[in-house]
Parts: structure tokens; C-alpha cells; sequence
């Protein structure tokens, strides 16, 4: 039985070494030298991130350093938690899931200093603080409906598939009105659109659904628009500008808009925890909101921010004078109570 | 046998297993461990329950997706078959140099990344893709992007190796004077096939069968770019239940419920046919094959 005296050890160790990590000292200093991870979508929007926010930060405060990584799973950071070896100190993430996890997978944040006088509501959260609104408008190719007396110009619209008839395309993320523009067309007024009615939302979600592309992800419907796949589609702002961009002609249709916050937030035992809520504290700062809005043509959570556009980023401004609708911001709060159930609910849906 | 032999046999095989000391190792920390802890997740460890199964029978959707996964791995699995018996059987007939050029085009996909070949079948597939003009030709709008159906043809093409490979080892093993000698006592060819090749070539396409059959159940990247949500993959509700429901114990019962399907399924095969160690025979196999 010599064998197993090394044996049983080694596999010990090594199943050990696996699930072991962190132990990072936790330092009190301010001044002290810090690494932040900051973990975002990657591409243009956390360029944008590095250049807005991190460099301006560390030029500074010198002692504070980034390194980035992506994607910013929720379930990356439950893991982390659960393992008790959090790598990640600042991580995108829906104000919703943050609210609703708050305490529990991430950190409450500190806004004392934060002026919310020109802060959009919701910007500053328990447990995030938000740092752009994604508007979300209904918009078609402008060639599949190229006479403009005949071409959409109402949510119930979407959902007319006699009068305009044409592929669909639909993200299947909660985060960009899947379930709010189903009951918009079924009358529910904006300001009575929460609590939501999930069933009611997916019922008339039915009568398209044979006609609609639900993508996965923001990337594959960008893709299924830019290569005609669908005629008329939910899509949100920062990606409605790089398809304009590339050549893709596109027409907003300005009725009711939702539009989402996002946020930052800091998993919960991050070593690094004090120093990422002082860099939290700069995210809604006007120049740095600005910045993003320049970078990305989403919407700023400041309003005294000045950013100035590219011609294809205003064409898509939610807040902006192209709006000739009205802009109905995703609550919040109510996501984060029923963000599991509505969630399972549209999944169940979708699969079924 | 004196009992010195005996004890120095024990010792060398007691050694000999030494070997397998790093790669148990290593699947003991990389594969043993998490998946141990997945397990005792799906049971609701430290809260013992067995909710998180009772969902996956009741919740309505479970079900229906592991059914079309099931249907999905057959389809896929059979379409392979279909090709690459016919393709395995030209290999074993052709000279080494041709068997070469079949080697490696059959070996091609395994060389391209993933993610190429999956996007390459969405604009192959997509709405005015190459197939969807060719249905066009006959007054029919078929759009396999998007749908089972394209996921389907497209796993068949990245699974196709698998099942080639234990073919061609299993059918290149075959003695052909066998055949020669039915002829020659009379038999039609037919039925010197159906009576000598196809039952001695079964090893390799139960082999090639539970290989095809088994990554199907398992494949995500595929179903997830060429197919949608709306036609989910058993893969893809896990990904949904870990990444976007955050639950975790649930996607772990779902993983285990997978997992011993699949083993069910495998050691059942074992038991039909042939066996999956045919498998490893496929780096020997070529080297054997070219007796004049």
C-alpha cells in the first residue's frame, strides 16, 4: 500500500491548489498602490471605458491602476463569491441585478460627494452606480419600408404584421424592452407599465413570434441587421451608430423608447473594495459621461453633460431633439424583485 | 508460478500504475472535484432536497428541450453515419496516397476554428444565403438559419470526423479475403456484405455512433450561433440557467440529469456492439493498413 501514501496526498494537494487563491492582503492606505480589474463587454464600449474614465483617473490619483477583462457575467461573480476568491473589483452589470443582489454578490457602494442635482433617477444606487441609459427605439431598415407614407411609425405597428409585414428582430436580453413594448401595443400606457404583467406581455409577444429573430445577444442582431436579415428591429443606440456607420440605412421610429440604466458595481469581498468605491464616485461625472456618450451614442445619466455628437449619434439622441416620442426608463426596483421570475417566465417562453 | 514471480508481477503492475499518477492528478482537480461539487449543488447541499429535479420534469420546458436535444444528437448522429460509412469504406479501398488527401479533408475541420466554421454556415444558411437561393429555384422560402434544421446540418459537418475516423480504423481492420472467399462459395455481394463486412465493421460504427451521439448532446457554440432561443438546445438552457438566472443548483441538476443519460446511453451501446475502446485503435490503425 506504499503507492497510496504519495498518491492520496498529491490528489489532496492538488484538488487544493485548484480551489484555492486570493489571500490578498487588505490595505487601509489610501495613498497605497492599487490594481483595479475592471471587467466590461469589451470592443469600442470599455475602449471607451479606458479612455473616459481609467486614464483620467489614474493621471489623477497615480497609485491606481486598471487591468481590464470581459465579459462581466453575473454568474462569474457568484462564483467568485461563492468560491470566497474574488478577483474582480468592478464589473458591468444591470442596476437591477445589482439592487437585487445587493449586499449578497456585490458591495453597497458610497455616494456621499455625488451631486445628483443633474443626475437622471436611479443613476446612484445602493449597490451601483449607473454610468450610461442604453435607449432602446424601434427602427427598420429604411429600404425594407422605403415609402415613408407606408412605413412604420408606431409600436403597435411592430406588432401589425398585416400591415407591415417583414422579419422581426428582437433581443432576447430583459435589459432591452422585450417584455415593456409587447404590453406598450397592447395600450398599457407608459406610466402604467409597472408592476409588469409578464403573461399579458408574452401573449401578445405570441402573435409575432413567427416572424421574429430573437437574438441572443446585442452582437448577433447587429449582425442579422447589417446582413438583412430582418426588416424592422429593438435594438439599442450604441449599436444603432456603428450600423449607420458601416453604411446600413436606417429610420427611427420616435413613439414610446425604453430605455434601460447601466451600472458598475463592486462584487462583494473584493480586496480592493475601498479603492474601487472612490473610483465609483467619478463614473457620472459630466466629462466623464460625456465622454461615453461621444464614444458610443448612448444616452448620459448627467444632464450637465455637453457631449458633442457625430450626425449618426444624434440621429438616435433618445434625450435629444430627434425624440419626437417619449422615453420610458425600465424600473428598476421593480427588476430587482422580479427579475427571476420574469426572467424564467421569458425564457420559458422563448425555449418552449 | 513461485511466489517470488508472483510478488515482483505485483510490484511492476503496482508501479506500472504509477503512471497514471499525473493524469489522475489532474482529472482529479480539474474534472473530479468541480463536478463532485456540482453534484452535491444539485442536491441542495448543505439543505438536502431534490426540488431542483422535481423542477426540470415539471417547469414544462425542460423536458421538450432535452427531447429535441435528443431528436437533434439522433438526426445528426445518422446524417454522419450516412456520409461517412460509404467515405471510411473508400479510404480502406484506395492507395496511400489518396487515403492521405481523404485523411486530410476529412481532418480539416478539426484545423479550423469554431468559431469560422460556424459563422461560415450562417451565411451559407442565413436569408439569401446560397441555400436559401437554391430552395428559392423552386418556389420554396427555406431559411435553415435560425432553425434545428440548421443546427442539425451544420453539427453534422464538425461531428463528421468523429465518426469518420473509428470507421476507417474499424473497417481498414476487416481481412477482405473473407469476402473474396464468400464469393467464391457462392454468395451474391449483397449479402456477403450484410453477412460478413457489416457485422465485423459494427465495432466501429457503434464506436463512431456513441462519439457523435454523445457531442451532440453536449455541443453549445453551434446551436448558440446558427440556431436561436427560440429552438434552444439543452446546452443552451444551461448557459441560460447559469448566466442569466444565476442558478446554479438548478443547472447542475440539469448537467447531472445530461450526464447520466449520456453514460446510460454509452454503456448501453457498449453492451449492443462492439465496444468504445474500438476508439483507441485509430492512431495504430493506418500503420496496420497497408499489407499489400
Amino acid at each position: 500500500m506504499k503507492s497510496h501514501r504519495v498518491v492520496v496526498p498529491a490528489i489532496v494537494a492538488l484538488s487544493l491548489l485548484a480551489g484555492c487563491g486570493g489571500g490578498e492582503q487588505v490595505s487601509t492606505d489610501p495613498n497605497a498602490k492599487v490594481t483595479l480589474t475592471f471587467t466590461a463587454y469589451g470592443g469600442a464600449g470599455q475602449q471607451a471605458m479606458i479612455d473616459s474614465y481609467q486614464k483620467p483617473y489614474t493621471a489623477a490619483h497615480p497609485n491606481v491602476t486598471f487591468v481590464n477583462t470581459s465579459p462581466p457575467d453575473v454568474s462569474q461573480v457568484k462564483a467568485q463569491v461563492m468560491s470566497k476568491s474574488v478577483k474582480w473589483d468592478l464589473v458591468s452589470v444591470a442596476p437591477g441585478v445589482a439592487t437585487q443582489n445587493c449586499d449578497k454578490l456585490f458591495e453597497p457602494v458610497d455616494t456621499t460627494g455625488i451631486d445628483p442635482a443633474n443626475l437622471v433617477e436611479g443613476t446612484l444606487g445602493k449597490c451601483y452606480v449607473g454610468n450610461f441609459i442604453n435607449a432602446n427605439p424601434i427602427a427598420y431598415r429604411t429600404e425594407a419600408f422605403p415609402d415613408p407614407a407606408k412605413a412604420p411609425k408606431t409600436v403597435q405597428d411592430f406588432f401589425d404584421l398585416q400591415k407591415f409585414p417583414g422579419q422581426r428582430g428582437i433581443l432576447s436580453n430583459i435589459q432591452n424592452g422585450i417584455l415593456e413594448f409587447p404590453l406598450l401595443a397592447d395600450g398599457v400606457a407608459p406610466k402604467d407599465m409597472y408592476p409588469l404583467d409578464v403573461d399579458r406581455s408574452l401573449k401578445k409577444l405570441d402573435t409575432i413570434r413567427d416572424k421574429t429573430t430573437f437574438a441572443p445577444n446585442v452582437g448577433a442582431l447587429q449582425q442579422a441587421v447589417g446582413a438583412k436579415q430582418v426588416d424592422i428591429f429593438i435594438l439599442p443606440d450604441s449599436r444603432l451608430v456603428p450600423l449607420m456607420n458601416d453604411g446600413t440605412d436606417i429610420t427611427v421610429v420616435w413613439d414610446v423608447t425604453v430605455a434601460a440604466m447601466n451600472g458598475f458595481a463592486i462584487p462583494k469581498g473584493s480586496p480592493h473594495a475601498a479603492a474601487a468605491k472612490e473610483f465609483l464616485k467619478t463614473l457620472c461625472g459630466p466629462e466623464q459621461v460625456a465622454g461615453i456618450s461621444e464614444a458610443l451614442g448612448t444616452q448620459p445619466v448627467n444632464k450637465a453633460a455637453k457631449p458633442t455628437l457625430s450626425a449618426n449619434a444624434q440621429k438616435v439622441q433618445a434625450f435629444g431633439p430627434a425624440n419626437k416620442g417619449e422615453v420610458l426608463m425600465q424600473d428598476i426596483d421593480w427588476y430587482a424583485q422580479n427579475f427571476d421570475g420574469a426572467s424564467a417566465k421569458l425564457t420559458n417562453w422563448l425555449v418552449g | 508460478m513461485n511466489f517470488r514471480l508472483l510478488y515482483f508481477r505485483t510490484m511492476v503492475l503496482r508501479k506500472q500504475w504509477l503512471l497514471l499518477l499525473p493524469a489522475l492528478a489532474l482529472l482529479a482537480a480539474v474534472l473530479l472535484v468541480p463536478l463532485g461539487r456540482s453534484v452535491l449543488q444539485s442536491f441542495g447541499s448543505p439543505d438536502w432536497t431534490l426540488d431542483h429535479f422535481r423542477a426540470l420534469f415539471t417547469d414544462g420546458v425542460t423536458l421538450t428541450v432535452l427531447a429535441r436535444t435528443a431528436l437533434t444528437a439522433l438526426a445528426v448522429t445518422a446524417i454522419a453515419f450516412l456520409l461517412g460509412y460509404p467515405y471510411a469504406y473508400l479510404m480502406t479501398r484506395v492507395g496511400p496516397r489518396m487515403r492521405g488527401i481523404l485523411l486530410v479533408v476529412v481532418l480539416v475541420p478539426f484545423w479550423t476554428s469554431v468559431m469560422a466554421r460556424n459563422f461560415a454556415w450562417i451565411i451559407i444558411l442565413q436569408r439569401g444565403g446560397p441555400v436559401n437561393s437554391f430552395f428559392k429555384l423552386f418556389g420554396l422560402d427555406v431559411v435553415l438559419y435560425e432553425s434545428v434544421g440548421g443546427v442539425t446540418v451544420a453539427m453534422s459537418q464538425v461531428l463528421l470526423p468523429f465518426m469518420v475516423l473509428p470507421l476507417f480504423s474499424a473497417l481498414g481492420g476487416i481481412d477482405r479475403k473473407l469476402l473474396l472467399a464468400a464469393r467464391g462459395l457462392g454468395s451474391h455481394p449483397v449479402v456477403a456484405f450484410w453477412k460478413i463486412y457489416w457485422p465485423l465493421s459494427r465495432g466501429g460504427v457503434v464506436s463512431g455512433m456513441i462519439l457523435v451521439f454523445t457531442l451532440s448532446l453536449g455541443f453549445y457554440v453551434t446551436p448558440a450561433l446558427v440556431g436561436s432561443p427560440k429552438q434552444s438546445l439543452v446546452a443552451q438552457l444551461l448557459g441560460q440557467r447559469t448566466t442569466q438566472l444565476l442558478d446554479f443548483q438548478g443547472a447542475s441538476a440539469l448537467g447531472l440529469v445530461v450526464l447520466v443519460v449520456t453514460l446510460v446511453l454509452v454503456a448501453w451501446a457498449n453492451r449492443v456492439g462492439g465496444t468504445i475502446s474500438a476508439i483507441g485503435t485509430v492512431a495504430a490503425a493506418p500503420a496496420a493498413k497497408d499489407k499489400p
